[in-house]
């Protein structure tokens, strides 16, 4: 064994055993005899302890700097769970549920604790692929359609299971889709808690929409007032937004970076980044740690002529939201293929930095991230919206290939599906749409996948398969 | 020059197809035979029966190179390489009429819609691989209905006057409805026009995945449906170009041109 194998080795089992720690003391904390009740009450919270199976999926195929970065995401992504967690034994009286496309930034300002139901459905998935199964068949049997998206049904088969946290309140919106929607209509029934739900104008672009959808956000810091414990700390506001500056800040650097080619980290120590601290938790001095390691693991590599994949071939282009159940899929085409995942579409934007200098402009700013969220803007709207993205970031980053999750249950990418095979085609840009489902594996199986895979890198990209 | 010898081996869910060539690419022998449990089984059975006619060759270790291709190609463990079928198809095709653009192929277990570059390599591909609607599978089970065998039932439907629509996706909702169909006493040639004509709209579909460009031609077992070809040249307002080989021993065809080439690299 050489020494950089032993290095790496003792990398991922330090973080493996920071991650075990961050749980057992979380346990400790909250008592044997609560813990119990709530493990029996919250079953997944055992699943959820089980991410150092992550770690080793992530982890495994990567090196040096690279290896890091996997792993101090991860850290940071289990350390932040162990505080939602917490928010759930010890701040029920203010805890609020809030739907994935609105982010936590206000809430917090108004020192609440915000807990995203959709989370569960994401995390889980990656970390024990067949997990959500019996929340989707439940949600099915209270009537859901089998072909509406399976992340909205997690949602609904947790509520109906009495598995969701009880909260004070509720924020939805009218996003991403009508899946998610009606998701929220099962929420609010089994919870009995008071709604708040956001209307976000179809027509997002212009400054009307901005206008609009700030007074919608003050409407709803009135409404959390009236129903919660919260108040609004314009000052704390004004630090959260500021925080999430400078994150992107570290955010836009290190994309810069991944721009060269070849690039210096890659596909989960970005995406997984990305998807986890802005969503969940953007504006927190440790998000934005997370990213100012990266940006300086980048950095290091770049100096020192390191490649992430060290035999870079294909860069490629993740479209929609990385296949959960296989979350490991990029770890597994680097080493096959040399694969490289750039940049994604759940990462990507192109919005200017929040103007914290008045409230309204606060507002506007945390809006238009709101109405421009990855799923809303590329679901709404003109064509436009989707493909001018995905063509400047075909170029921005040097692409060489497009990978579509094409989640069966998102009619409305499926919708644009063709569009985009021609575009591409056009552009001589090779694409592949896996045919998946989001969270359940039954629909496709991890090795069907990978099948997919393996078909389009032999006979369209005429790669070689490293290892059979 | 030394004469050699090529094969290539098609494993497919049905059948084992292989073929012999030379030098030149001329095919010596070829054989379909059923498939066996055990895929290497399937595909010794099927060298042996290729070589049988070839006097110059006494087993399968005088081939110089030998591909294997299918859904069973990576347990042919005597075979040089495997190669995957759907470029070994685009590959056959090509060698048969190079200015054949598009391809289906419909197998025993799924349908493949291929387009092809100018060197007869894999452009663009898209599969229905989940579902047994529209391959061969589908077109047993609904000879096995009407009564008849494979043959007559591809036939059937050349004679309808007209068409009643299957409208069913799944095979098995599709058999219920053709079962009920036949049960009202409707003309079996226009209900298998019905069956034809369901099939060539999932091909239709599956081939505008990649873009249809002429020519266009159909490979696999289910090339030799006479009515899903007329059904199929219909819905693409193309005629579907004829190869001047077996179309269902195509991929085994571009599996050994595929190993006179890696042999020669």
């Amino acid at each position: 064994m050489k020494i950089s194998d032993l290095k790496d080795t003792a990398v991922t089992s330090g973080y493996k055993m920071l991650n075990l720690m961050a749980i057992t003391k979380m346990g400790i904390k909250h008592g044997p005899f609560d813990l119990i009740r709530d493990i029996r009450r919250y079953p997944w919270l055992l699943d959820l302890a089980k991410v150092n199976r992550l770690v080793t999926k992530l982890s495994r195929s990567r090196r040096g700097n690279y290896r890091k970065a996997v792993g101090m995401v991860l850290h940071g992504i289990v350390k932040e769970m162990v505080h939602q967690i917490e928010g759930i034994f010890h701040r029920q009286e203010k805890l609020v549920l809030h739907e994935d496309m609105v982010p936590p930034e206000i809430l917090r300002a108004m020192g609440l604790s915000p807990w995203m139901p959709e989370m569960l459905g994401i995390l889980l998935p990656m970390i024990v692929p067949n997990v959500m199964e019996e929340y989707i068949d439940a949600a099915e049997n209270e009537g859901i359609p089998a072909d509406v998206c399976s992340l909205p049904k997690t949602v609904i088969g947790l509520t109906v299971k009495d598995r969701l946290p009880y909260a004070k309140a509720v924020v939805t919106s009218n996003l991403p889709c009508d899946g998610g929607m009606s998701s929220y209509i099962y929420v609010e029934k089994q919870l009995k808690a008071p709604v708040f739900r956001l209307d976000i104008p179809h027509h997002f672009k212009d400054e009307r929409a901005e206008v609009y959808f700030s007074g919608e956000l003050k409407r709803m810091i009135a409404w959390l007032e009236e129903h919660t414990t919260g108040r609004m700390d314009w000052n704390l506001l004004q630090e959260i937004c500021e925080e999430r500056n400078r994150m992107m800040d570290y955010e836009l650097q290190l994309w810069e970076m991944i721009a060269a080619r070849p690039a210096p980290l890659a596909a989960d120590a970005v995406y997984l980044s990305h998807l986890w601290f802005y969503n969940v938790c953007s504006g927190l001095k440790s998000s934005t740690e997370v990213f100012r390691r990266l940006v300086m693991l980048a950095e290091e590599n770049l100096k020192n002529g390191v490649a992430a994949v060290p035999d870079e071939k294909y860069r490629a282009l993740l479209w929609n939201p990385p296949t959960m159940h296989v979350i490991d899929l990029f770890a597994i085409a680097e080493k096959r293929y040399g694969v490289t995942c750039i940049m994604d579409s759940m990462s990507f934007n192109r919005l200017p930095f929040i103007d914290t200098s008045s409230r309204e402009s606060m507002l506007q700013g945390i809006g238009r991230y709101i109405m421009n969220g990855p799923m809303a803007r590329h679901t709404r709207g003109p064509m436009e919206n989707y493909f001018d993205d995905i063509f400047y970031i075909i170029k921005r980053f040097g692409i060489d290939m497009l990978w579509m999750a094409g989640h069966i249950g998102c009619k409305n990418t499926q919708a644009l599906n063709n569009i985009m095979r021609e575009k591409c085609r056009a552009e001589g840009i090779p694409v592949l749409i896996i045919d998946y489902d989001l969270a359940d594996p039954r629909i496709t199986s991890r090795e069907g996948i990978f099948l997919q895979v393996d078909h389009f890198m032999e006979n369209v990209m005429k790669a070689e398969r490293r290892f059979l | 020059m030394i004469q050699k010898y090529y094969g290539g081996c098609d494993i497919g869910s049905t059948t084992g197809k292989a073929v012999i060539i030379e030098n030149t690419g001329i095919i010596l022998g070829s054989s379909i035979v059923h498939r066996e449990i055990d895929p290497e089984v399937t595909a010794a059975l099927a060298l042996e029966q290729a070589l049988k006619n070839i006097p110059e060759i006494n087993s399968i270790k005088d081939l110089a190179y030998l591909v294997g291709t299918g859904y069973g190609r990576s347990e042919i463990s005597f075979a040089s390489e495997n190669i995957s079928e759907i470029s070994c198809h685009a590959m056959g095709a090509f060698f048969c009429d190079r200015s054949i653009k598009t391809i289906v192929d419909i197998g025993g277990q799924d349908v493949k819609g291929i387009s092809i570059n100018d060197d007869g390599t894999v452009k663009e591909f898209a599969m229905n691989d989940k579902c047994a609607a529209g391959t061969g599978r589908f077109f047993e089970a609904m000879a096995r209905i009407f009564r008849m065998d494979l043959a007559d039932f591809s036939d059937l439907s050349l004679n309808a006057r007209d068409l009643i629509p299957v409208t069913a996706q799944c095979s098995v909702f599709a058999e219920t409805e053709v079962i009920s169909l036949l049960a009202g006493k409707n003309p079996p040639e226009s209900i298998a026009a019905g069956v034809q004509n369901a099939v060539a709209k999932r091909c239709f579909m599956l081939l505008k995945r990649v873009g249809i460009i002429p020519k266009v031609t159909i490979t696999g077992g289910c090339a030799k449906n006479r009515g899903l070809i007329k059904a199929l040249e219909k819905a693409l307002q193309e005629k579907i170009a004829p190869l001047s080989v077996d179309p269902q021993i195509i991929g085994a065809l571009g599996a050994a041109l595929y190993a006179k080439k890696r042999e020669s690299r």
